[in-house]
């Protein structure tokens, strides 16, 4: 049951909502996208598993629009990677995703529970 | 060389490689044994190239890429049929070619409007026709007076000159064309310099020290460089100084089609007598003095004018000039006796014409249209021919197609492979077409060209000739590559693929060979039209080449002396004896028959004249008027011109004695009837003074005006006289007349060391020179006609060869089962009679109303042209018969063994 609900979730929630997640986790500080999918494993608590075959596709759409930049270096591990960064760009479209992500969630829940409204 | 996706390639496999390591590293740190980590992390991972895919994809190179990738394997397809690829591009080359350089052709000569802002409003004034000429000129004052009726409105006058000898510092000297111009012409059309100032008021000063001159754009460029170079060069012409004020602009080649002057000369230069300019007068007896300056001799007429009118204005300003031209028009009427050609020109109002009314347009209108016409036939032909090459290559393709679809590739794709192959044909082609097109419209207009005087046409790419050019390659694009693929893909590649379904591929291949089979017919059928219009325009051409010109045309050499300088002209009494002299010599020469002088230099030149029959009061304007030239002694045996009646002129004839004349059949049967001309009294004007000479001779008529006209009447007078220099001395030779040219070089010499020869061209040279639209016609039609000659004989080959491969299965069981090999060639052959039959008979139908249709430019009758069609269907049934020869053989002599074996 467990499973059905994971690949519910991901098949629900990452419809458009990837890019968001990738720039949230992107937020901090610049990072490789194994990593990057490790962040949003962990704070899902292990809910999101993102797919390599969606993150790269999104990561390189991300790059395109200038939300994102990349450049090789060293992991801690000595390992080359590919780090991506967050733009200016790419700020200002996470604050705009987020505003309407809440504005989503606000929604929802309103019909969802109108007797908590005040 | 590294392409920016093929680095992003290898980088993206070094991320999604480096992702992997990281995995599998984790699950190792956790524990995790280093080959089952790597499964795990590889079963987590997905697919790894479809990643790579997909996430390429997002980049948005991946169209680039595949085009790219498109375009190596469509060079190296292109590569491997070497005979294809050289076919199509010669097929484009010549179809696209053709089309562009008559087109560019028609534009100039048809279509183009003067390169000046509102070309509309300019316009050529026809005020009067003059006397004797007909032509649209009239004098100075009659110039000035309707200039100054309509001060607002630019009226420009201008003159052109016969060429001129422009002699540069330290260069030999070139002929320029020269035209004289008022001072508001550049103005008044709106013609910017390219460099330098063009013609104000102040240029048309007499008597100036050096004279202003303004030059053609691509002139000046020739003879000095660039148009920056070319202006404030001091100059000689005719030995007259002057100075290069400017260059007019590129684009402006003058008003006139076909004739662009070097130079432009303000019209004050004539009073200088620097050049010569053709006029027209009232006729002797009228005050004309042609020494003396024309601008304030009202009878003297020599200027065409042109003006700028809004369109608005136009009856105002022509009525204003009507007013103002009054007293000229009764003027101009004193040169007729004829009261009713009298009261007629009274009646004449001024009237404009459209610049674009010309002998150049009425002459080259119908014959361009016509080879527009044959150009985009062969164009169509190109195309037929290679669209049915190329489904014969697809159907060679069918088995790999299919095999490519089966395994997934999209039937777009393909379709975008073939076309882009086709599209890469298209364009080489183009680029070659518009070269070709280039080099080929100047050659036309040489072709089209009378012998001494090129057309110069703006002959620069431009707009219409790019949208045409753009258009023909859609077109063939279309045609022969994107359509075939289409129809292919779509009907027929996935049902024969795989197991090369025999039973379904039997009905197929009927339908493509009925397909191509209606290709090749229609080639046939279009080849046949044009092969048939050569055929006629060769005839016609052969024809006006051999007629009977009523002359001697083989034998008779004309020279050309220079004769018109002060040594000569002024002691003119001299020059009896020196023809006498030089007709001696001549004479004297092997191989020379006679000699004789003439004052005409060539064709097209006698001058109009009019002679009144004494004691004969009726005779109309019609009647009178005729063509004059001045003969030395022995002309007409030398030229071969028939002596009907009476006698030659002879030595008795001198300016001391009875001036005679001798006149042709044709103008004595205008004047008299039949009646005996010998005899009679003529004169230039009528009673009182209509009895100046006596016509003692009577010739056969001679095509004089070239070999296309008829005959017109002349009057011939005796060069001694009324002494004057000379424009030819003619010769008439045993055999063939140009090799006597250095013999009479030397001669010349012997008899006046000071005598320049300018030209020496024998009459037959000079006639055909004139045959400008014929040679045209005959030279691009029998072109066009070889070409596609040689295409259907392609298409043939092409098309059997694949359908005979196709068979070779089917020719191998006929052969093992007995049929002998002259059978599979006839049965090959049959196929090609049953196209060729079925193309011949609608392609003889067309030409036959073809030829019909362009009866005006063909000479011969409706059966001697049906001979053409039946030539030309015969020379095609040839062309495509041997050319299915060749595969026919090939698969009557494979061995049957070696085919079933395969099967």
């Amino acid at each position: 049951m467990a499973e059905t609900t994971k690949y519910q979730n991901r098949i629900e929630l990452l419809q458009g909502t990837l890019d968001m997640l990738v720039l949230q986790a992107l937020l901090r500080e610049p990072m490789h996208g194994y990593a990057n999918a490790q962040v949003i494993r962990s704070r899902s608590g292990e809910v999101f598993t993102v797919e390599t075959g969606s993150l790269y596709p999104a990561l390189h759409r991300l790059e395109r629009q200038k939300w994102v930049k990349s450049e090789w270096k060293l992991t801690e591990s000595k390992q080359r990677a590919k780090f991506y960064q967050l733009t200016a760009l790419g700020k200002k479209q996470l604050t705009t995703d987020h505003q309407r992500w809440l504005q989503l969630v606000r929604a929802i829940g309103a019909v969802m529970e109108p007797e908590v409204q005040p | 060389m590294h392409w920016p996706w093929e680095r992003a390639k290898e980088s993206l496999s070094e991320e999604l490689e480096a992702h992997l390591q990281m995995a599998i590293a984790e699950r190792v740190a956790d524990g995790e044994d280093s080959t089952q980590a790597r499964a795990a992390a590889l079963h987590e991972f997905g697919n790894l190239p479809l990643i790579e895919d997909v996430t390429r994809e997002r980049r948005g190179w991946m169209w680039l890429e595949n085009l790219l990738q498109d375009t190596r394997y469509a060079l190296r397809h292109l590569r491997r049929s070497p005979a294809f690829t050289a076919t199509a591009l010669l097929t484009l080359a010549f179809g696209i070619g053709a089309n562009l350089a008559v087109f560019q052709l028609l534009y100039a000569v048809i279509l183009a409007d003067l390169p000046v802002p509102h070309p509309e409003e300019v316009t050529r004034i026809q005020a009067a026709r003059s006397p004797f000429d007909q032509s649209w000129t009239i004098s100075y004052p009659a110039y000035q007076r309707l200039r100054a009726a309509t001060p607002d409105i630019p009226l420009m006058a201008s003159a052109y000159a016969q060429d001129a000898t422009l002699d540069l510092p330290n260069r030999a000297p070139i002929e320029a064309a020269c035209t004289l111009v008022s001072d508001n012409y550049f103005s008044g059309l709106g013609v910017a310099p390219a460099a330098g100032r063009l013609f104000v008021q102040a240029d048309e000063r007499m008597d100036q020290g050096e004279w202003p001159m303004v030059l053609r754009h691509d002139f000046a460029r020739k003879t000095f460089g660039s148009a920056q170079q070319a202006v404030g060069q001091h100059v000689h012409l005719n030995g007259r100084a002057f100075i290069v004020i400017g260059v007019a602009h590129r684009r402006f080649i003058g008003d006139r089609t076909g004739y662009a002057p070097d130079i432009w000369m303000p019209l004050a230069l004539e009073s200088t007598g620097a050049l010569a300019v053709p006029w027209d007068s009232l006729g002797p007896g009228h005050d004309v003095s042609l020494d003396k300056p024309w601008y304030n001799q009202p009878t003297i007429f020599w200027l065409l004018l042109m003006a700028r009118i809004p369109p608005q204005r136009r009856a105002e300003v022509l009525a204003h000039w009507d007013q103002a031209f009054r007293n000229d028009r009764e003027v101009m009427t004193e040169a007729t006796a004829d009261p009713v050609v009298r009261a007629a020109h009274l009646r004449v109002k001024t009237g404009i014409a459209p610049l674009s009314e010309n002998g150049m347009k009425k002459k080259f209108t119908a014959p361009l249209t016509l080879l527009m016409a044959l150009s985009a036939s062969i164009f169509l032909v190109g195309c037929l021919n290679l669209a049915n090459l190329q489904l014969a290559r697809l159907h060679a393709r069918a088995h790999e197609l299919s095999v490519r679809m089966a395994l997934g590739a999209s039937s777009g794709r393909l379709i975008r492979q073939i076309v882009l192959e086709d599209a890469l044909l298209v364009a080489g082609g183009s680029v070659c077409a518009f070269v070709l097109g280039q080099v080929a419209s100047g050659i036309l207009v040489r072709w089209a060209s009378n012998r001494n005087s090129l057309f110069t046409f703006d002959l620069h790419p431009n707009l219409p000739l790019a949208a045409l050019g753009a258009g023909l390659m859609l077109l063939s694009l279309v045609s022969f590559s994107i359509l075939p693929a289409v129809i292919f893909i779509h009907t027929g590649a996935t049902q024969a693929a795989g197991s090369r379904a025999k039973v379904a591929g039997i009905s197929q291949t009927a339908r493509q060979r009925f397909r191509s089979n209606v290709l090749l017919s229609t080639q046939v059928s279009l080849s046949l039209l044009l092969s048939t219009m050569s055929v006629c325009f060769a005839a016609t051409l052969v024809h006006w080449e051999t007629v009977d010109v009523g002359m001697d045309r083989e034998h008779v050499l004309i020279v050309r002396p220079e004769l018109h300088e002060p040594r000569y002209t002024d002691r003119s009494e001299m020059l009896p004896e020196l023809y006498r002299r030089i007709q001696e010599r001549l004479e004297a020469l092997p191989g020379v028959r006679s000699a004789a002088v003439e004052m005409c230099g060539g064709i097209h030149c006698g001058w109009i004249t009019a002679l009144y029959v004494h004691g004969r009061n009726d005779l109309t304007d019609a009647q009178v008027h005729g063509q004059e030239d001045h003969v030395g002694l022995g002309f007409f045996s030398t030229l071969g011109i028939p002596i009907l009646r009476g006698r030659d002129f002879s030595s008795s004839d001198t300016d001391k004695t009875q001036p005679v004349a001798i006149i042709s059949r044709a103008y004595a049967r205008q004047l008299l009837g039949d009646a005996d001309p010998i005899g009679q009294w003529v004169g230039y004007v009528p009673a009182p003074d209509d009895h100046k000479f006596l016509i003692v001779g009577e010739v056969a008529d001679a095509r004089v005006n070239g070999a296309e006209r008829e005959a017109p009447p002349v009057v011939y007078m005796s060069i001694n006289q009324n002494p004057a220099p000379v424009n030819s001395i003619r010769l008439r030779a045993v055999g063939d007349p140009s090799q006597l040219s250095e013999g009479v070089r030397h001669a010349l010499y012997e008899v006046d060391p000071a005598l320049t020869v300018s030209e020496i061209v024998p009459l037959a040279a000079e006639l055909n020179g004139d045959l400008g639209t014929e040679k045209l016609l005959a030279r691009l039609a029998g072109i066009y006609a070889s070409l596609t000659l040689l295409l259907v004989a392609i298409g043939f080959y092409g098309v059997m060869s694949s359908r005979t491969a196709r068979r070779k299965n089917e020719f191998g069981i006929r052969l093992a089962l007995g049929a002998t090999r002259r059978h599979i060639q006839m049965l090959i052959v049959g196929q090609t009679a049953r196209v060729l039959l079925a193309g011949i008979l609608p392609g003889a139908i067309l030409s036959t109303l073809a030829v019909r249709t362009a009866s005006h430019f063909l000479y011969g009758s409706v059966s001697a042209n049906s001979l053409a069609v039946i030539a030309a269907s015969f020379v095609l049934a040839i062309a495509g018969s041997v050319a299915t020869l060749i595969p026919a053989r090939r698969a009557a002599y494979a061995d049957p063994l070696e085919t079933l074996r395969s099967e």
